[in-house]
């Protein structure tokens, strides 16, 4: 399975949440649906971070590219 | 005059003198009129009893050669120069000694002032008529020229003034000057060619500047030829010449029409500063609306997060409730609650008491109430 995007994870887990929230899935599903969350919630913080890192280097690399005033 | 000739056979054949004297008698009767012209070729010698001069077409070249009494043409004291434009009121003439045509000048006039004007402002409407002047005509400058022309004069204010302009505002800048005559009868051809000359060179936009002048200093920025060639040059002409209150025909066929030299400068560059200001200003607006977005993002996403450890805990709790309330309900359907509305369970020996049949007067019997209970002995049966 490919990796999803950071938008299908942030919409899969909001539709996790909405689920458990509403909380018509039996036990067993929800605890399985919590679990998958969690997943997802790495995902879309881990590429959250990847992305921060991102603008942090080309910031540094702009600011050394800046000619001195 | 009468002109003999010669008889050969049937052919008449006169004698130069007499085809001279024949043809000077007929100019002779043609009326004497106003002809306008540059002068050009002015010839004045003590020695001649007559000046000569010839006088020029400014549109097409055409010449005619003029000739008036010395004494005449010095009791005007015109001190004429050079392409200057006049008024020639005389008669065609022919000089029969040498079979010259000419004009005999009787008097000249300075082209005036209002003569300059109404001949400008027919000018004006001619090539108005020509769409020469139309804005669709106008062309945007380039927002960053490579090479920029300026023809101005050669040691003019304007000519400082622009590049002044120009290399404050943009150091960079890489400027051609073409120094001509900006007034004078020589001015307008100097200035086509040194259009001519700058196009070549591939300037990308053409600054044409003078500092004012009188209206007799700008009439060559007004000229027919010049402003055609700036109506038709390949690149754009920035022409800065005109005053507040008389405009040059070359400034309304320009592309662009500068109040002053420092104006035109202005407008053929951007300031450096400026731009890179903007440039910087943009670059830390993409950053931080960059930032922006991963934020919402983050925070958008840590509250799913939120609501999903919430979430399970919830759901928990939720279910314990429904358990609770089904015990609850449970609770309700035992029989001691139903007791304590009142009823109560008779039995005889082991067995519920549930008809009448079961028990006969003397039977003893268990009764159980929703607290305590007692013995009983049956009266009667119904």
């Amino acid at each position: 399975m490919t990796e999803p995007t950071f938008e299908q994870a942030q919409r899969e887990l909001e539709q996790i949440v909405e689920r458990l929230e509403h909380g018509r899935a039996p036990l067993d599903e929800a605890l399985a649906l919590w679990e998958r969350g969690e997943e997802l919630y790495r995902v879309c913080a881990g590429r959250l971070d990847a992305a921060q890192a991102k603008i942090e280097e080309l910031a540094k690399r702009v600011e050394a590219s800046r000619p001195s005033e | 005059v009468k002109v003999e000739a010669a008889q050969y056979g049937d052919r008449r054949v006169y004698s130069v003198s007499a085809f001279n004297r024949g043809v000077a008698d007929w100019l002779s009767r043609l009326p004497t009129v106003w002809v306008e012209g540059e002068v050009t070729e002015l010839k004045r010698q003590r020695a001649w009893a007559s000046v000569f001069f010839t006088l020029k077409d400014p549109t097409d070249g055409a010449c005619l050669p003029v000739s008036m009494a010395r004494g005449q043409f010095d009791a005007l004291q015109l001190n004429l120069a050079e392409g200057e434009r006049v008024h020639v009121y005389g008669r065609p003439e022919l000089f029969a000694a040498k079979g010259d045509f000419r004009l005999r000048a009787l008097t000249v006039e300075r082209f005036g002032v209002g003569d300059h004007l109404a001949a400008l402002e027919r000018l004006k409407k001619k090539l108005a008529a020509e769409g020469i002047f139309a804005s669709e005509r106008k062309r945007a400058l380039p927002f960053l020229p490579t090479t920029i022309g300026l023809v101005t004069g050669n040691d003019a204010a304007a000519k400082r003034d622009v590049l002044t302009t120009i290399t404050t505002r943009f150091p960079p800048a890489h400027v051609v000057v073409a120094e001509t005559y900006v007034q004078g009868p020589r001015a307008a051809r100097e200035m086509i060619a040194a259009l001519r000359d700058l196009c070549s060179l591939g300037v990308d936009v053409i600054v044409l500047a003078r500092g004012g002048g009188s209206f007799e200093d700008l009439l060559p920025f007004s000229d027919e030829q010049l402003v055609r060639a700036v109506a038709s040059c390949p690149v754009p002409i920035v022409s800065a010449v005109g005053h507040e209150q008389d405009t040059p025909l070359c400034d309304l066929a320009a592309d662009v029409r500068a109040s002053t030299p420092t104006a035109a400068g202005r407008l053929v560059v951007p300031d450096l500063d400026e731009l890179t200001t903007r440039l910087r200003a943009l670059r830390n607006a993409l950053e931080r609306g960059t930032r922006r977005a991963l934020e919402r993002e983050r925070e958008r996403t840590d509250r799913l997060h939120e609501r999903l450890s919430r979430a399970p805990r919830l759901a928990l709790e939720r279910k314990r409730a429904a358990i609770e309330q089904t015990a609850g309900r449970l609770r309700a359907l035992s029989p001691r609650a139903t007791l304590t509305r009142g009823y109560a369970i008779v039995r005889a020996g082991d067995a519920l008491v549930q008809s009448s049949t079961q028990v006969q007067p003397g039977t003893l019997v268990d009764v159980e109430l929703a607290e305590g209970g007692f013995g009983a002995r049956v009266e009667e049966t119904r």
